[in-house]
């Protein structure tokens, strides 16, 4: 029915909307990066439910599989931790 | 997670579910989502596979792929252009600077991960590979295409980098030259199938457009939309084929770019290099 | 009521994505560290990707449901052709949205190779301390 299909975009809307609030409060920059790998997700379904089957194929692997090795590389490769004052 | 942060996301599920009742009531007009789509959008629909249009049609049955590659055949070259210049800045920063020593390495056999990651990516690998093989070829009948196809590629090719050490993967043959070379075949592929129903046009006399894919009103030359019976779509195949290619070693050589050893990196930035 | 409950499960998705656009445009001029800024910019160009494709939904047409922009009804008759038409989602922001996320990742590609080459120069990834070194080598 049409309204069950709505009603399951609405969850997965308000789901993505949490985690992109953890992913920007979170100091621990690898906890921001699963973050926004579930928001990722989150639209993935969401992009299935609107019947775009093309978009899917291409925001899989390019949202949940390559941001986060760019980000997870970025950060081995520099500081972990979000550092909220700094002494001069 | 901290005890303020659940509560800020609990406010925010709670603002979101009140102010979409205030939209609710008439902010966002009475038509959405519509029940009509626009004309643009149906005459797209229409033609995309209609034997009885043959000057205005494509001849393939996913519309999506057929607005891509030959409906909107230019925007596609832009974008191809755009992630060109984006793969080429990476490389052009690091120009001069190894990315792996291809001496042999004492202990070779402790390179990369523990042994149960090695096993899982064997096991995966071909898995992938054939996946992404699959989805790109069928882009002028399902969902899929080049790009999709490309980027899953991409995705297990930068797990072998990782799992198995880039020093490993230089020596097998996975180097930044190889994916330069083949990555300019792919767009040299891109260029020429773009142009290849004009060059035939020359070659024959008759007049001939850029991303011409069927035979037009003016001209009755282009390539044939199925071969004994299988349906190919033009240079639709072509097209996503070399994409496929293309997309796949471009990431991986940006990715190989971004993996080098910091102490070689830093050795150039210092100097020691010219001495 | 059925009419109202769907306008206002539409009105919940459309919400949500400008609540993700709010928290990722405050994420991109309110944290200092760079990394931070471009996880929140990658947030951003996917939720105004999601606003596009959500503009190309349409209604249930009385008797049948929506269905994605695949052809399936071999072989073609002019008035299967029609029925397609008239069922189908809208295919074009699909093929804008497919551009716009590969234009997104070249971006980010680049933006994250030259925040590496800044960590290696400064020494640091906070904005408010390279701001203060106007330009100095990291010592």
């Amino acid at each position: 029915m049409e309204v069950l299909i709505l009603l399951l975009m609405a969850i997965f809307a308000i789901l993505s909307s949490i985690a992109t609030y953890l992913a920007i409060s979170e100091r621990d920059l690898l906890t921001a990066v699963i973050y926004s790998a579930i928001q990722s997700t989150a639209y993935a379904i969401i992009f299935y439910l609107l019947m775009a089957p093309d978009i899917v194929l291409v925001y899989i692997p390019v949202a949940i599989g390559l941001y986060p090795a760019v980000f997870t590389i970025l950060i081995k490769k520099s500081e972990r931790f979000e550092v909220k004052e700094h002494e001069v | 997670m901290k005890f303020e942060q659940v509560l800020i996301a609990v406010i925010v599920v709670i603002f979101i579910l009140a102010l979409s009742y205030a939209v609710a009531l008439g902010a966002m007009g009475h038509d959405v989502p519509p029940l009509n789509i626009r004309e643009l959008a149906r005459n797209y629909l229409r033609l995309a596979f209609n034997p009885w249009k043959q000057n205005l049609t494509v001849m393939s049955p996913e519309v999506v792929t057929s607005v891509i590659w030959d409906f909107r055949g230019l925007d596609t070259f832009f974008e191809t252009a755009v992630l060109y210049l984006a793969i080429i800045g990476t490389v052009v920063i690091y120009r001069g600077v190894y990315t792996a020593s291809k001496e042999v390495v004492s202990n070779f056999d402790t390179l990369g991960m523990s042994p149960i990651a090695k096993t899982v990516t064997r096991i995966t690998l071909p898995l992938v590979l054939a996946t992404a093989v699959s989805i790109a070829l069928h882009g002028h009948l399902t969902p899929g295409g080049g790009f999709q196809g490309g980027s899953t590629a991409a995705v297990i090719l930068i797990l072998i980098l990782v799992i198995f050490s880039l020093h490993f993967s230089v020596r097998k043959g996975l180097t930044k030259n190889t994916m330069l070379t083949l990555r300019s075949l792919g767009l040299l592929g891109i260029s020429i199938t773009s142009i290849i129903v004009l060059i035939l046009g020359l070659i024959t006399g008759c007049q001939a457009f850029i991303f011409q894919n069927q035979p037009k009103a003016y001209s009755p030359i282009g390539l044939p939309a199925s071969i004994n019976g299988v349906l190919i779509s033009g240079t639709l195949l072509l097209f996503n084929i070399f994409e496929c290619f293309a997309v796949a070693t471009g990431l991986t050589l940006t990715f190989i770019i971004m993996l080098t050893p910091e102490s070689e990196i830093r050795s150039v930035m210092s100097g020691d290099r010219y001495e | 009521m059925n009419e109202f409950l769907i306008t206002y499960l539409v009105g919940i998705i459309v919400v949500s994505f400008f609540v993700n656009m709010g928290i990722s445009l405050y994420g991109i001029f309110a944290k200092p560290n760079l990394i931070k800024k471009l996880i929140a910019l990658t947030i951003l160009s996917d939720t105004a990707n999601a606003f596009a494709i959500l503009i190309g939904y349409r209604r249930w047409p009385p008797g049948s449901m929506t269905k994605p922009a695949v052809f399936t009804d071999f072989p073609p008759t002019p008035d299967k052709i029609e029925t397609f038409a008239s069922v189908a989602v809208d295919p074009l922001p699909q093929a804008l949205v497919l551009t716009a996320i590969v234009i997104g990742l070249a971006v980010i590609i680049l933006l994250a190779v030259i925040i590496m080459q800044i960590y290696r120069t400064y020494g640091t990834v906070d904005t408010r301390v390279i701001s203060k070194l106007r330009g100095r080598k990291h010592e």
